[in-house]
């Protein structure tokens, strides 16, 4: 009875103190614009952005804006998933796969992919396809090296021990060389989609008809600048979410796992 | 006269190391094993005992020589030989119930006859209390117990064992020993295990095989003719037992003076 009482302390605890940092942040924003440090029309107090960011809320405009960053990150983000682990687990169970996959990705993993963004909207135009592209190529290798790394660290003798049980070398591979590689696997997941949020919002302020980072460079031209702060705020209450979701998930996938609990 | 289950002829083992070139990790090994035999392998640290074993298991590929199995060339791991390792191994994300499942499963069992196959070695094993519990959440004896019964829900014929109890405390050890005995006892499965402990090769073997320090051959050979079912408490006052556990010490003492 006690020691659940303790674990449920320790975990409302452990919130508290995450949320510490962001209370602070908040109030040393609120501080600068209530005593005028910066004059309000270049720093607007956090109450006003985030009562403003309410508003847009019910905003059909703003939704639409906000829904076509979402679409573009999930599908890009998914895509990189599914060719991220894909490829990770071919690489690490076939050496000529592995073979022909390292100079690809030494080439390619350290370009920014962002000064691809141009090409890709010549190839793909302005829609979604572009941006998702962007988001794929950069949310992909973190996914699929994580992956790698994590499929041929997995002890031989788990591998072993499927094998003399009758299963085939592939099904192996897709069962258990997978499952035991997941810990590594949502480490390079969770990476892939900060960058992804981060990308997705840096295609739209570099070149987009619509979008949350396009909200906010038409905001930052006409001198709105509450409104160029809405977007700020939506793309971080996105992250603490989809962090949230990703934790959850994480919990459940990686039952019985040493780190969990 | 039993017909030999498993034939070991002319087996070596050369790793080509990246570093150090080439590496001979194991002798020239040729053993002959009869269908329901308990054999044990002593041997200094690093004569290749597990590499033996693996290469029975079809995990490691020989340098040179062959393994026979029933007359079956080895090329790969398969059903009829059933690996346990010190590491144990198991799944750490499937229950001990779905830890034993997995090898019914794969060998084509419907989910109620797997569920079914594993309960019943869980009995056997005496966990039948833990089959929803992690391994991370069983001590070291309890998940050795579900490594083992992983291994014999699909009936593998041959039992590989590398040092299974090496990692346990005196007192589990013996009484997973007696287990093993016990198991042994009903179906007769042909046992190759490796293991430091003098005692708990004679204990345990219708045979032992002490090897030579690395890179291993086989140096001796000791039928141990004790009678069963054997009680530990008796044996170590049986004179015949205790004449084995010297003479194999003596012989082991002599290597590390080699060696020195
Ligand atoms: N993958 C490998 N690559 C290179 N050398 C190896 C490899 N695995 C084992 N060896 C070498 O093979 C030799 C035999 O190793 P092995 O593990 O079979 O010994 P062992 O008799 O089981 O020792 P222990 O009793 O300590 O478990 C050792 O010298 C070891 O360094
Ligand atoms: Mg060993």
């Amino acid at each position: 009875m006690s020691a659940l009482h303790a674990v449920w302390r320790r975990n409302i605890s452990e919130t508290l103190a995450g949320a510490l940092p962001i209370v602070l942040a908040l109030g040393i924003w609120y501080v600068i614009s209530a005593w005028n440090f910066a004059p309000a029309s270049l720093l607007p107090s956090p109450v006003t952005v985030f009562r403003r960011f309410l508003v847009l809320l019910g905003d059909p405009q703003f939704l639409q804006n906000a829904g076509a960053t979402l679409y573009r990150l999930f599908v890009g983000f998914g895509i990189a998933v599914m060719l991220g682990i894909g490829i990770g687990i071919l690489a690490a169970g076939n050496r000529t796969v592995a073979a022909l996959m390292q100079p690809v990705i030494r080439v390619l993993a350290p370009v920014p992919k962002i000064a691809l963004y141009p090409a890709l909207v010549l190839m793909f135009g302005f829609d979604h396809s572009s941006k998702i592209a962007l988001v794929v190529a950069d949310a992909l290798f973190p996914i699929l090296l994580a992956t790698y790394q994590g499929a041929v660290a997995v002890d031989p003798k788990l591998v072993w021990s499927a094998r003399a049980a009758g299963a085939s070398q592939t099904r192996c591979l897709f069962t258990i060389v997978l499952t035991a590689a997941l810990p590594s696997i949502l480490t390079g997941a969770r990476i892939g989609l900060i960058i992804a949020c981060i990308v997705v919002f840096l295609a739209e302020m570099i070149l987009s008809t619509d979008g949350l980072g396009q909200l906010l460079v038409r905001a930052a031209r006409n001198f709105q600048t509450v409104d160029m702060f809405v977007p700020i705020i939506a793309i971080s209450m996105l992250g603490l979410l989809l962090n949230a979701a990703f934790n959850m998930l994480s919990k459940r996938l990686l039952v019985g796992f040493p780190s969990q609990n | 006269m039993a017909t030999d289950m498993i034939k070991i002829a002319g087996v070596s083992k050369v790793y080509d190391t990246t570093q150090r070139g080439r590496h001979v990790a194991l002798g020239d090994i040729s053993i002959d094993i009869a269908e329901g035999q308990f054999v044990s392998i002593l041997g200094p640290s690093g004569c290749g005992k597990s590499t033996l074993l693996y290469i029975l298991g079809g995990f490691v590929e020989a340098t040179t020589g062959q393994v026979l199995v029933n007359g079956q060339k080895v090329t790969g791991p398969g059903p009829d030989r059933g690996p346990v390792f010190q590491e144990f191994a198991l799944f750490p994300w499937k229950t001990v119930l779905g830890n034993v499942m997995y090898g019914p499963l794969q060998q084509g069992l419907s989910k109620e006859a797997a569920t079914a196959r594993a309960r019943e070695l869980l009995v056997l094993v005496h966990l039948q209390n833990y089959e929803g519990f992690y391994p991370k959440e069983l001590s070291g004896g309890m998940k050795q117990r579900v490594a083992l019964a992983r291994t014999l829900a699909y009936g593998p014929k041959i039992l590989l064992m590398d040092e299974p109890f090496g990692a346990l405390d005196a007192y589990t050890r013996t009484r997973l020993q007696n287990e093993l005995l016990d198991i042994w006892g009903r179906d007769r499965k042909t046992v190759m295990f490796v293991t430091h402990s003098v005692e708990e090769a004679v204990f345990l073997s219708d045979r032992v095989f002490v090897m030579t320090k690395s890179p291993g051959h086989i140096r001796k050979v000791f039928d141990i003719d004790l009678p069963r079912p054997r009680v530990r408490a008796e044996l170590l006052l049986d004179r015949r037992y205790q004449d084995y556990v010297i003479a194999i010490e003596r012989l082991m003492d002599e290597q590390i003076e080699e060696i020195a």
